[in-house]
């Protein structure tokens, strides 16, 4: 029932007489008032007062019951939040308590000096007096109220029913609310109330339950999973299985009735809008853009070089001239006409030009390279290779022997290329190979010190055969004996060399055979794997309790991304009416609590309890889920006696009952002599309202 | 106040004619904190039932026992039954996939999931 229209204030309240009562049934969910005689209370709320602070003005307001959440962008509601006058389901808030009178009186069109009617109220079972005295003296201090009954609503709802015939004088009640659920046994239509019985348990549980599993269960929706919601998906969608624990296992083999039971709840969603591959014109303007920036680069490129050549041929030309200019000048003259010049030999000029005809050369061939390289049709170059001889002109010879050179010195050089990648790809294999041995080797190190003893490792004795990894380190350990200070020393130019400790060290050959069967089985089964694949790698490392977590690729978010299922859920939450164990309650659960009922009575015999079980009334706003009353039968059954007759039905309205039980008892003529006056009160004090107690039967 | 508040009517009235003390005088502004309402379990503390016979029916001897039967194990996540309990988090889970998602769940998770049976540590 989310934001119920406000009620509308009443304009007949003056037409009723002074000694009509009014009738309220003070629950904890809703707050119901009307008069007697009437088969529906005038008004309904919800028994909640919030108090925030308007923003314009800064003054405190009250606001009682439901209402538009929309207004409340006036409001400043961080200091207050709803608040009910329960604890449990005893009153103790009597300031919430009057405000929510206030609003009820207000809304029945109250508008003398003081509220002239006496009042029936209804109360929890074995309300504790404190709670009751502080009512009565609310009611008859603040509102001048000249006499106050005390019902419980259970009592009221089970009496309207027998009177509608639905249930007998001997039976019980069950009532389940929104904090607690009762069990009280009738005997001649009295209520029994030494022998009921109380859970802490109800609606607010069964909802608070579903609304913590909904948000664990979809933290993104945290925000959306409000309490009004939450309230809403349980009175459409949970039911109470009739066996908790094969109902859960159909859902856990996922069967198909199962999935027919999934409810499906929709959070406003939009799609976001479908991005669109870009155009063709798009696509060929950037790649316009691109290849016109790539030639400018190019251009530019090719001017520096060009630059850089004319340069160098500038330079070599000056030097060729001083070469020249050098040969005509005498001998007597040569160091006075080198000083001119900066150089102080010869030989140095000829060593210059000698510089710059090489860097001159490598310039050119940088541009011939580029060339080739821009060139994309090899076979365009070597035109004349495959005519014969016989048919070319002598040039053309010339032509097709340079062109032959050419083409076999690139393809040496690209061999050359290809030979080095894969050299490259083999070391890098094999360092890995290394790598996870020496691993391993050091952790059989770490985990097997007793191992030791038996001496498997590389120390080989004399006279024993030698493998051939072994026989290459030996090998290699004399060379590197007695290769010192013979020749130039190179040793670690290039990176190969450094392999050689690899190979020199004892780790590398394979001497851990006979200490661990299984592993030099993996490991020569590992090595055969990798000589058919040699992309092949081992993943001895992996543990079985190491997940491998798969990183989550981003994918946009669908429709079911904002779906809430209630599949389990839809009972699970119920079922805590059942079980309270499933909260953490430690007490019984509803059908249990009925045979405890039924031990507690005083008189037992004559078979009460067959007439008790006989007519089972059920009531309260928790027992509205689908499938309560086959669940309670088949609960009370198994703690009965074989074939007791056991007949559970419910209320014929168990939201509405206990206020129409309660109209009907106040309409009834020895009404009045129940009451408690507000003479009683001055008079008699507490301790009279102790003793006080309904007869519920005329 | 803004027009739709008005005509939405959900404010209630400060004077009430039908009040021998109407709720701002009874309540003053700014005493808020002077006012205390017993709690529950204040109210029984004071209502002191030992006083009485115990075969009288009063708020705390109606209340249920402890249920006989013995209490069944369920899953925390799924609601399944449950033979299995993580060591280490407490919690009880039907089968392997749970498990997998509970070791992936932060703490937080994991404490909201064991206070819904009451069973979260409490650090006072």
């Amino acid at each position: 029932m989310p934001y119920a229209t406000r009620p509308s204030r009443q304009s007949d309240y003056n037409l009723f007489d002074s000694s009509c009562p009014i009738v309220i049934d003070n629950g904890c969910f809703n707050f119901r008032i009307g008069w007697t005689g009437e088969s529906d209370p005038r008004i309904t709320f919800r028994n909640m007062v919030q108090r925030p602070r308007h923003k314009a003005t800064g003054e405190t307001v009250t606001i009682v019951g439901d209402h538009d959440p929309a207004l409340m962008k006036y409001f400043d509601c961080t200091r207050s939040s709803h608040r009910s006058a329960f604890d449990g389901n005893v009153v103790y808030q009597f300031e919430i308590m009057e405000y929510i009178l206030d609003y009820g009186f207000e809304r029945m069109g109250a508008d003398g000096s003081q509220v002239d009617h006496p009042i029936l109220i209804t109360e929890c079972v074995c309300n504790p007096v404190q709670s009751r005295s502080k009512l009565a003296e609310l009611l008859f201090e603040g509102y001048g109220v000249p006499s106050v009954a005390f019902g419980v609503d259970a009592v009221f709802s089970y009496k309207y029913n027998q009177q509608l015939g639905v249930c007998d004088k001997d039976g019980l009640a069950i009532c389940s609310g929104l904090n607690t659920s009762h069990i009280i046994p009738f005997v001649n239509g009295e209520p029994v109330f030494e022998a009921c019985c109380r859970t802490n348990i109800g609606g607010y549980h069964v909802t608070d339950y579903l609304k913590q599993l909904l948000s664990l269960k979809y933290p993104n929706h945290m925000s959306n999973i409000t309490w009004e919601k939450v309230e809403d998906l349980k009175m459409e969608h949970c039911y109470v299985a009739l066996d908790y624990a094969s109902e859960v296992r159909l859902f856990q083999k996922g069967a198909k009735e199962a999935e027919e039971k999934n409810r499906c709840w929709q959070l406003p969603w939009i799609p976001p809008p479908a991005e669109e591959p870009p155009s063709e014109e798009e696509i060929a303007r950037k790649a316009a853009i691109k290849e016109k920036q790539g030639q400018r680069l190019r251009e530019m490129a090719a001017a520096k070089r060009s630059s850089r050549i004319t340069e160098l041929e500038n330079e070599l030309q000056g030097l060729e001239f001083l070469l020249h200019q050098l040969e005509n000048v005498q001998e007597n003259d040569v160091p006075s006409f080198l000083s001119e010049t900066g150089y102080i030999s010869k030989l140095e000029i000829e060593s210059a030009v000698v510089r710059v005809t090489q860097s001159l050369k490598k310039a050119k061939r940088e541009q011939v390279e580029i060339e080739e390289k821009m060139d994309p049709s090899m076979t365009e170059k070597y035109t004349l290779i495959n005519i014969p001889d016989n048919m070319l002109s002598p040039e053309q010879l010339k032509e097709k022997r340079k062109q032959l050179f050419i083409k076999t010195t690139s393809e040496g050089r690209q061999r050359a290329k290809q030979k080095r990648f894969e050299e490259e790809l083999d070391r890098e294999r094999q360092n890995e190979l290394d790598e996870k041995k020496r691993l391993g080797k050091r952790l059989k190190v770490n985990g097997t010190h007793t191992n030791e003893s038996h001496n498997s490792s590389g120390g080989v004795g004399r006279g024993e055969r030698l493998n051939a990894a072994q026989k290459e380190r030996m090998r290699l350990l004399t060379t590197a004996a007695f290769d010192r200070g013979k020749g130039e020393d190179t040793f670690g130019t290039r990176d190969e060399d450094w392999q050689l400790y690899k190979l020199m060290s004892k780790d590398i050959d394979d001497d851990d055979e006979g200490q661990d069967e299984d592993e030099a089985e993996l490991a020569r089964v590992t090595s055969r794997l990798q000589d058919i694949d040699p992309t092949f790698v081992a993943k001895s490392e992996i543990g079985p309790f190491q997940t491998i977590v798969e990183i989550p690729r981003f994918r946009p978010l669908t429709k079911e991304d904002f779906q809430i299922i209630l599949g389990v859920e839809r009972f699970r939450c119920p079922e805590i009416l059942f079980q309270p164990n499933m909260i953490g309650i430690d007490q019984a659960g509803m059908d249990e609590m009925a045979g405890i009922s039924i031990r507690r009575l005083p008189l037992k015999g004559n078979s009460v309890e067959e007439r008790i079980t006989n007519s089972i009334l059920m009531t309260g706003g928790s027992c509205l889920f689908p499938g309560m009353g086959e669940r309670l039968e088949a609960g009370i059954r198994k703690i009965r006696p074989f074939e007791s007759p056991i007949r559970v039905v419910r209320a014929s309205d168990p939201v509405l009952d206990a206020w129409r039980g309660a109209a009907a008892f106040a309409a009834a003529v020895p009404f009045s002599e129940q009451t408690f006056s507000r003479q009683d009160y001055y008079e008699k004090g507490e301790d009279w309202l102790r003793r006080y107690n309904l007869r519920y039967t005329f | 106040m803004e027009a739709e508040v008005i005509k939405a009517n959900i404010l209630l009235p400060t004077h009430l004619s039908f009040k021998r003390m109407q709720m701002s005088d009874k309540y003053p502004k700014g005493y808020a904190r002077g006012r205390h309402w017993k709690h529950l379990k204040q109210i029984l503390q004071a209502e002191n039932y030992q006083n009485f016979p115990p075969t009288d029916p009063n708020y705390v001897n109606i209340e249920s026992p402890p249920s006989m039967y013995p209490s069944k194990k369920f899953c925390d996540i799924t609601g399944f039954e449950a033979p299995y309990v993580d060591p280490r988090t407490t919690l009880r889970y039907a089968n392997a996939n749970v498990f997998k998602s509970i070791r992936s769940f932060p703490n937080e998770h994991v404490q909201r999931y064991l206070s819904l049976r009451n069973a979260a540590v409490v650090l006072k």
